[in-house]
């Protein structure tokens, strides 16, 4: 796992697409990983920390924005947000964003009227998929062309 | 190992048209009989031609309860064929690796076609979007497995659909003409039974394992197949389908496929409002009992597994099946240790739902 901490706070992270696909409903995340077969959950927070890699915000800038909405210290929130990205990035989820320029940064806003307790974001991990992968393999067809005649077979 | 190609980098293949598809299915009508039946899903004519009568067994009884007039002007035609009963080469198809699993899934795309070859049953799968014209040719019907006769050109489907603002789901599906529920979740998770078990009742019922849905002008399902699959092991809680299995013969290798339109017409739906989610689960409970849960919870379970079982669908369909979640409220179906109670607790979901909306 590439170590978060050591990239610095300006590192952007961006989704992995098109291996990965994604939905947010009611403030939750759900990601697939088309490759691996896995698909994943975040619960509201891991919900808010997605938007904002979605949004192409550096890790200080999610930190930031989740100390403006959550009753929490900056160190605790950065551990918690680190830790989770550790893990997104572990799945092949998301993918550190190299084209990105470190000059980017999040709208400043006051924060909110009401601080929310923060609670460390869950990512939950399903894997009762993967068999489906294994059994079905997809493949694209190779550069040779299809139709393709095999030999010894007569073709129309 | 591959992944669904529609979502990841792709490496284009040269496709030198349908041209050969279309006179290897002509040069199959001269060699053996023909025969066409339309359907109708969600609205949409399809007319199935078939050339050589090997194929007529394996494709129609899944659809029995579709069939409309042959009269009527089809917006999709599928012409469908094989070589064991026309005699009819093969037409051309993708050099694949001989240690292929079974169910490896081949696939092609160039827009506006799209193909799948699986080499286990030596079936091909084109459709042509811009024409909305359509090919499935199996080399020979006998060795189609069971699965592909409860569900025929289901890609095909999926991907025709799709063109008319349809999603297929991997769901279940039960209901009444003023509103029915999606059954949701992997293999295994009850939706088989809990829909199957509504044939006592007088639910209808649209499906076991595929739906259609569309969204415009509300959620709606519409039936694909009026087939049902039920693991042996389960036949004794579903005595009411022993009598009507299509492979009785076979059930030491295969689940017992029951074509519910041939034995159970008056129970066959079409289709029905969207009214409710519902995740079936086992819990070795007595009792059977419906609780609300989240629409997280809803696409989590519909989601992966459509994705997965369609082999093709990405990014737009997890979109769409957000978009229907969103629309409904979702439930969990505890399932107790005597089915027999499912039905009852659905019908006064149902029942619930329609005082909620005076």
């Amino acid at each position: 796992m590439r170590c978060v901490h050591c990239l610095g706070g300006n590192v952007r992270y961006r989704v992995n697409h098109p291996q990965v696909i994604n939905e947010t409903i009611d403030g939750e995340a759900i990601m697939i990983n088309l490759v691996t077969g896995s698909y994943y959950s975040l619960d509201s927070v891991g919900g808010e920390v997605w938007g904002l890699v979605e949004q192409s915000l550096s890790v200080d800038d999610i930190v930031t924005e989740l100390g403006r909405r959550y009753e929490a210290s900056e160190d605790v929130i950065r551990s918690a947000v680190e830790n989770l990205l550790g893990q997104l990035s572990h799945e092949q989820l998301v993918a550190h964003d190299e084209t990105r320029s470190s000059a980017l940064s999040a709208p400043a806003g006051p924060p909110a009227a009401v601080l929310l307790p923060f609670r460390a974001p869950t990512l939950e991990k399903f894997t009762d998929m993967q068999d489906l992968i294994l059994l079905d393999p997809v493949h694209e067809v190779d550069t040779r062309g299809w139709p393709h005649v095999p030999d010894g077979r007569a073709g129309n | 190992m591959g992944a669904p190609a529609t979502e990841m980098p792709s490496t284009r293949a040269v496709y030198p048209g349908v041209q050969q598809l279309g006179a290897a299915y002509s040069d199959a009508t001269t060699l053996g009989s023909t025969d066409a039946r339309c359907v109708r899903i969600g609205g949409h004519v399809i007319e199935l031609r078939f050339a050589g009568p090997g194929l007529v067994p394996c494709v129609m009884p899944a659809f029995s309860h579709l069939t409309v007039s042959p009269r009527q002007e089809p917006e999709l035609v599928v012409d469908i064929w094989d070589s064991a009963s026309t005699g009819a080469s093969p037409p051309p198809t993708p050099d694949v690796d001989p240690e292929s699993p079974v169910g490896a899934f081949y696939f092609f795309e160039d827009p506006p076609i799209r193909g799948v070859f699986q080499p286990g049953m030596q079936a091909l799968s084109v459709v042509d979007l811009g024409s909305d014209h359509a090919w499935y040719f199996v080399e020979e019907p006998a060795v189609l497995p069971y699965w592909e006769r409860a569900a025929p050109i289901r890609q095909i489907l999926h991907w025709w659909m799709a063109t008319r603002g349809h999603q297929q789901v991997h769901s279940g599906a039960v209901g009444l003409p003023d509103g029915g529920v999606l059954l949701v979740g992997k293999g295994g998770s009850g939706k088989s039974t809990s829909a199957l078990v509504s044939l006592t009742s007088e639910l209808r019922y649209a499906g076991d394992d595929y739906a259609m849905v569309s969204l415009a002008p509300q959620p709606m399902v519409h039936s694909l197949y009026s087939s049902g699959k039920v693991h042996p092991d389960n036949l004794a809680r579903l005595s009411h389908l022993v009598s009507a299995l299509s492979n009785a013969e076979q059930l030491s290798t295969e689940k017992g496929v029951v074509f519910v339109d041939q034995h159970f017409p008056d129970r066959m739906i079409k289709g029905f409002p969207l009214r409710a989610i519902v995740l079936p689960t086992i819990t070795g409970k007595p009792h059977t009992r419906v609780v609300a849960t989240s629409r997280t919870a809803a696409l989590a379970a519909l989601a992966p597994s459509t994705v997965f079982q369609l082999h093709t669908a990405g990014a737009e369909a997890l979109q769409y099946m957000a978009r229907l979640v969103r629309e409904v409220p979702a439930y969990v179906l505890e399932l107790g240790a005597d089915v027999s109670d499912v039905p009852g607790v659905l019908l006064q979901l149902l029942e619930d739902l329609r005082s909620a909306r005076r």
